[in-house]
């Protein structure tokens, strides 16, 4: 009895830590299911060398890149990540016409070194500081949630920052000088030891002309603008000392009282510009935000309907150890999607099916808890004996159905796609958390019930229909 | 059994592959929408498909299948060759001119290119793979190799049949097997193998508590024993997946049959084939039933 008492608090105090975090943390729903577009781009190996495959630090600078022009696009809640060894996955919340992102995302980083013009000093400062505002609500906006009026307002801003950005971009020359006359650029501290600043390297050609303009630019305020797809990223002045000779033997630091992450930032945008491979979109699944709606409505009613479709039968064909098994269930039902909301598993549709799926593993283990249990009944065993001897004696073949497909959700999550991990993860916790509720918790409340009312334990009948021994 | 492979060698005559296999494998582009019923008289009726080739022909898009769902027709779902964002978009504003307006909120575009499928297609089936060996190795060490080697032959014949089932869907219906098809399968796996280890739970158990009797009579008394459990499993595991059959929405539709034919035969075989099988051989071996050492305690 000490031992049920200590299950049912640990059940209970994890049934009230369920419901505290689904309140908090709602459940992340994929794409598929509140609409948009995910898109996955794949950074391949130039023309010219087609065997020499993009590191992963390429990869990475390719993917800076990337975040860049999507920040372009006005869309909040954007992810970025790599997946595999070359890939690099969006996901646009609420885009239903792809199109122009997919035109804008694809193609080559395009980066060049500009000269400002004569006589724009004002206009650039004036421009300039237009331009870090609208950044800064852009990034403010784009962090919020998704409503309507976030969203107009999100659009408005990024109307006025291309103007703003195509404002800046006249008061600049051209010089011929592009990221293909890079080679490299990392952070480093600067001489005091406590900033840091970023190196730059040309090739020869590209160092000859990086020594010319900043020869002209050198003492007179002008900047040398970095432009990364036709977007300004830095924009630094050249000191007096140059005016002779310019910068050359084509090396040069940017300083700019940068903290590491701002250096390694700066480094990555203008070394991901400067990569000359081109990215393909190889995958889009787009749904909109209506299907979207939909199809959680139909899974909702879909598993409702599949769940109170096996409580019905489970009272039915097992009667009160059935009504227990109920009570396990939707204990097992809370556990397992406080558990997603924890681990953090994005709810897909194919996620929803594993779930539902799962449910019906819940069950199984369950039922041949029962089967066991009437057999020890049969069998002639007292009530008490039988329940528990049945338990124990299902447990060998719960864990061994159980760890099988937990290897066949392992294999799918470890080789499969992204659809596919979707469905084995949520299957996966759902195995394990009814593991865990089928020993526990359908035990200590059947026993409980059991042990605590007499009048249960004068009539296995309860238990098993047509029982013709009596037992006590 | 052989009807099912009979109807993937046909498949493979046919469509050059055992099951007709969807852009997830082979790369392409599937875009789904429907028209915008606000619109007056927009949707009064079904969408003409000869419209839609015409307008698919005028962008070499000629070998691209068509396909209405809906009540009354005005779902359009179109399955082309990998096409990029401005054929897309050039595609759907074509569409929208000759059929009527569209309703993007109800888009579903799914394009894969074709290096990309074969990669989905590789791993799936090492996916597929290594479930098999995990599980054989698994089964070994609870079990004996023999055990094991039986409960996946009775696996190939769940996943075979579904997948000739499948294949003749494919042909008939033009139903596609995509990622989750592959999905389905590996469910399947994990199922069947499921219940033929409660039976082989339950041989083992009996073997050591009646160690004089013949392999025959053991499998028997374990498969009997085990019935009861086996048809309820395998009820409750239906009735959710009944649930999304009718309900869920369509693409998941297939999923469930999937799993539902799958599930069906994966009880059929644990207890038909595996045990049967199993008895059958020992019995060759002349041996007499072997005392497994892992013992479950008795109360």
């Amino acid at each position: 009895m000490q031992k049920q008492r200590a299950y049912i608090i640990l059940i209970l105090a994890l049934v009230v830590a369920a419901i505290a975090i689904l309140t908090t943390i709602p459940p992340e729903l994929g794409l598929d299911l509140r609409g948009g577009a995910q898109l996955t781009i794949q950074v391949n190996p130039t023309k010219e060398q087609p065997n020499v495959k993009p590191t992963a630090e390429d990869v990475q600078a390719v993917q800076r890149v990337l975040e860049n022009r999507i920040n372009g696009f006005g869309v909040s809640e954007t992810t970025v990540q790599t997946v595999g060894e070359n890939k690099i996955l969006i996901q646009l919340p609420g885009e239903s016409e792809p199109e122009e992102a997919e035109r804008r995302l694809k193609g080559t980083a395009k980066l060049e070194f500009k000269q400002q013009k004569q006589g724009t000093e004002g206009d650039f400062i004036a421009e300039s500081q237009v331009n870090r505002q609208l950044q800064a609500q852009r990034e403010y906006f784009s962090q919020q949630e998704q409503t309507p009026e976030n969203t107009a307002e999100l659009a408005e801003i990024n109307q006025s920052l291309a103007k703003s950005n195509e404002a800046i971009s006249q008061l600049f020359d051209s010089v011929d000088l592009t990221g293909t006359n890079l080679t490299d650029a990392r952070p480093q501290p600067d001489a005091t030891g406590l900033r840091y600043e970023v190196a730059i390297n040309f090739d020869r050609e590209g160092g000859k002309k990086f020594a010319q303009l900043t020869k002209e630019l050198a003492g007179t305020g002008r900047s040398i603008g970095i432009f990364l797809d036709d977007d300004l990223i830095s924009s630094p002045v050249v000191g007096p000392e140059f005016a002779d000779t310019g910068i050359a033997g084509g090396r040069a630091v940017i300083t700019g009282n940068f903290d590491l992450e701002g250096a390694k930032d700066l480094g990555i945008q203008i070394k991901g510009g400067s990569l000359p491979f081109p990215v393909a979109v190889v995958e889009n699944r787009t749904v909109g935000a209506t299907l979207g709606q939909d199809s959680i409505r139909r899974s909702i009613i879909a598993a409702l309907v599949g769940l109170v479709l096996v409580l019905i039968f489970m009272v039915v064909y097992y009667r009160l150890p059935g009504l227990i098994a109920n009570g396990a269930l939707i204990v097992y039902a809370l556990l397992t999607i406080a558990c997603y909301a924890l681990v953090g598993v994005t709810l897909t549709l194919p996620g929803i099916a594993g779930f539902i799926l799962s449910i019906g593993m819940a069950v199984d283990a369950n039922v041949l808890i029962f089967e066991r249990t009437r057999e020890e009944l049969r069998a002639g065993k007292t009530l008490y004996r039988s329940v528990e001897s049945g338990f124990f004696r299902a447990f060998s073949s719960i864990l061994d159905s159980n760890v099988t497909t937990a290897i066949a959700c392992v294999a799918l999550l470890w080789l499969g796609s992204g659809l596919v991990k979707g469905f084995a993860v949520t299957l996966l916790i759902g195995v394990l958390v009814s593991m865990f509720t089928a020993v526990t918790c359908s035990r200590t409340l059947m026993l409980l019930v059991v042990l605590s009312l007499p009048k249960v334990r004068q009539k296995p009948e309860l238990f098993c229909p047509n029982l013709n021994v009596s037992n006590q | 059994m052989v009807a099912s492979i009979a109807m993937m060698v046909f498949s493979l005559s046919r469509l050059n592959a055992p099951i007709r296999p969807g852009i997830d494998f082979i790369g392409g582009t599937r875009i789904q929408i429907a028209r915008d019923c606000t619109v007056a008289q927009n949707c009064d009726e079904p969408i003409d498909t000869a419209q839609v080739r015409e307008v698919l022909d005028g962008q070499n898009l000629g070998n691209s299948s068509i396909q209405l769902l809906g009540d009354n027709k005005q779902i359009l779902s179109v399955r082309t060759e990998n096409i990029d964002g401005d054929r897309r978009s050039k595609l759907l504003s074509d569409l929208g001119q000759a059929i009527g307006k569209f309703d993007s909120n109800t888009v579903q575009i799914d394009s894969v290119g074709p290096t990309l499928g074969e990669e989905l297609f590789v791993s799936g089936i090492l996916a597929l793979l290594v479930a098999f060996f995990g599980i054989i190795v698994y089964l070994s060490i609870r079990f004996k190799f023999d055990y094991a080697l039986f409960a996946i032959a009775a696996l190939f014949h769940d996943v075979i049949i579904t997948a000739g089932i499948f294949s003749l869907f494919g042909l008939v219906l033009g139903l596609e097997a995509d990622s989750l098809f592959l999905v389905s399968l590996l469910t399947i796996i994990g199922f069947s193998v499921n219940d033929t280890v409660v039976i082989y739970d339950r041989i083992r158990e009996n073997m050591v508590m009646n160690p004089d009797k013949t392999i025959n009579e053991i499998v028997d008394n374990a498969v009997n024993q085990t019935l009861g459990r086996s048809i309820n499993t395998t009820l409750t595991t239906l009735l959710p997946l009944l649930g999304i059959f009718f309900f869920g929405g369509q693409t998941l539709k297939f999923f469930a049959l999937a799993l539902i034919i799958g599930f069906l035969l994966g009880a059929y075989s644990s207890i038909c084939i595996a045990s049967t099988l199993l008895a059958w051989w020992r019995n060759r071996q002349g041996n007499k039933p072997v005392v497994v050492t892992d013992t479950p305690a008795s109360q």
